[in-house]
């Protein structure tokens, strides 16, 4: 049926997460601007935070993505997924993390020459392992500040060779590349009792494995989360679990694939997102759910680029 | 008579800050719930503590001790650093004498 390669971006999973909150909208674009669209994602990225010296903390995220691209293929792709987290304090400044995606579904759509054509791949996806550190940590009553750098690899876990009745599938919509990925950043969370910020700058080198080589990516992530529940801790006894409103903001850089030895010029781009959201931090759970949405995309037409992420989850403190 | 009253109030005051089972811990950096359950893990391993309350709009810790368990201003301030924040105060409430031990 002559069907062109079809390459998709499948989604990245988010390596791990940290906090929440809001502000007026007002106020989280004037924090936001000046400092270049930093990024710092309770639910969508990293936070400085620290894990308790030898407590766990796991993490589970559903993620639902949609991404198409406005090429003559007309490429749509879905990915059902579950991101698992677990993460370890080694000491109060040192936290290791283990990601796991699992794709219920990552299925693609693309018109080609026979008519609308279906595929889909699905299964346990890479296996991602990193540390974060602490490197400057000022604490002050009723809130912190902390600068962390993390680094990390991404094991090729995943199945990279799954087939349909039209053959193998791109390696792009399978679950795994194949490749050993490296990646890190640094991190800076602000918080307090009534607001947190979140800022990350990170990168991600992605490894070559049989003729494919995902872009790499540079992205910075900013987060803001507001206090909205209790209102006021006037005279609070305890510690009762706290809402927060919160806006994410997402910056990120995609170079082009490399297929054999040539680039994909349908690939790549720079893409900025907000993520309205909200989130119930409790002394042993925490509830969260945004939904991202793309405010400008530059990238050419045929690259796919997403459409919206929504995510939901939780994390429970053991 | 007076001097003995004196001397048996002192005493018993004396005793009652000897065995406080009853620390106030200020703590810095802790600012939402999750992090104040972390402090109230690391705490909770000190042998003899009974129980935690996090005061968080306070940052205040109240750790209750067995009757006759001392607690240390060194272990609270471990566990306190173990969870990721910092000690900012230490205080020992004797609940029998009246008196404190401030830190």
């Amino acid at each position: 049926m002559g069907a062109k390669p079809v390459l998709i971006r499948p989604g990245r999973l988010p390596t791990i997460a940290a906090l929440p909150a809001t502000l007026p909208l007002v106020l989280a674009i004037a924090l936001w601007l000046p400092i270049n669209t930093l990024d710092a994602a309770p639910n969508t990225f990293n936070t400085a935070l620290p894990v308790a010296k030898g407590e766990f903390i796991w993490r589970e995220q559903l993620v639902f993505r949609e991404r198409s691209d406005d090429g003559p293929m007309q490429r749509d792709v879905s990915i059902r997924a579950l991101g698992s987290v677990l993460g370890y304090g080694v000491s109060g400044r040192l936290s290791t993390f283990v990601v796991l995606p699992y794709f219920f579904s990552k299925s693609l759509d693309v018109t080609t020459g026979n008519g609308r054509l279906s595929r889909r791949a699905e299964g346990v996806g890479d296996l991602s392992a990193f540390a974060k550190y602490t490197a400057y940590q000022r604490d002050f009553r009723g809130g912190t500040m902390r600068l962390s750098a993390f680094a990390g690899l991404t094991a090729p876990t995943g199945r990279h060779d799954q087939r349909d009745a039209f053959g193998e599938l791109p390696r792009p919509l399978q679950a795994g590349d194949g490749a050993w990925d490296g990646f890190g950043g640094v991190v800076a969370t602000l918080q307090t009792l009534d607001f947190q910020v979140d800022a990350q700058a990170a990168y991600r080198d992605n490894g070559r494995h049989d003729g494919f080589e995902r872009g790499d990516t540079a992205r910075l992530d900013a987060s803001l989360q507001y206090r909205v529940w209790p209102a006021s801790l006037d005279g609070l006894r305890g510690t009762p679990g706290f809402g927060y409103l919160l806006l994410e903001s997402k910056l990120v850089h995609r170079d082009t694939h490399t297929v054999a030895s040539a680039s994909d010029p349908n690939s790549g781009g720079v893409q900025w997102l907000l993520a309205p959201g909200a989130q119930y931090i409790g002394r042993r759970w925490i509830v969260e759910g945004t939904v991202q949405v793309p405010v400008v995309t530059n990238a050419p037409d045929a690259a796919i680029r997403d459409d919206a992420i929504v995510r939901i989850g939780f994390r429970r403190n053991f | 008579m007076f001097k003995r009253l004196s001397l048996a109030l002192g005493v018993l005051v004396f005793a009652g800050a000897a065995h406080a089972d009853s620390y106030a811990l200020g703590l810095k950096g802790v600012a939402c719930p999750y992090c104040a359950y972390g402090v109230e893990k690391r705490l909770s391993k000190i042998d003899g503590v009974t129980d935690i309350r996090i005061d968080i709009a306070d940052s205040l810790a109240i750790v209750q001790m067995r009757d006759g368990t001392p607690l240390t201003k060194q272990q609270a301030a471990t566990a306190v650093e173990d969870a990721g924040f910092t000690l900012d105060s230490f205080e020992a409430r004797a609940e029998r004498g009246g008196q404190t031990g401030a830190d």
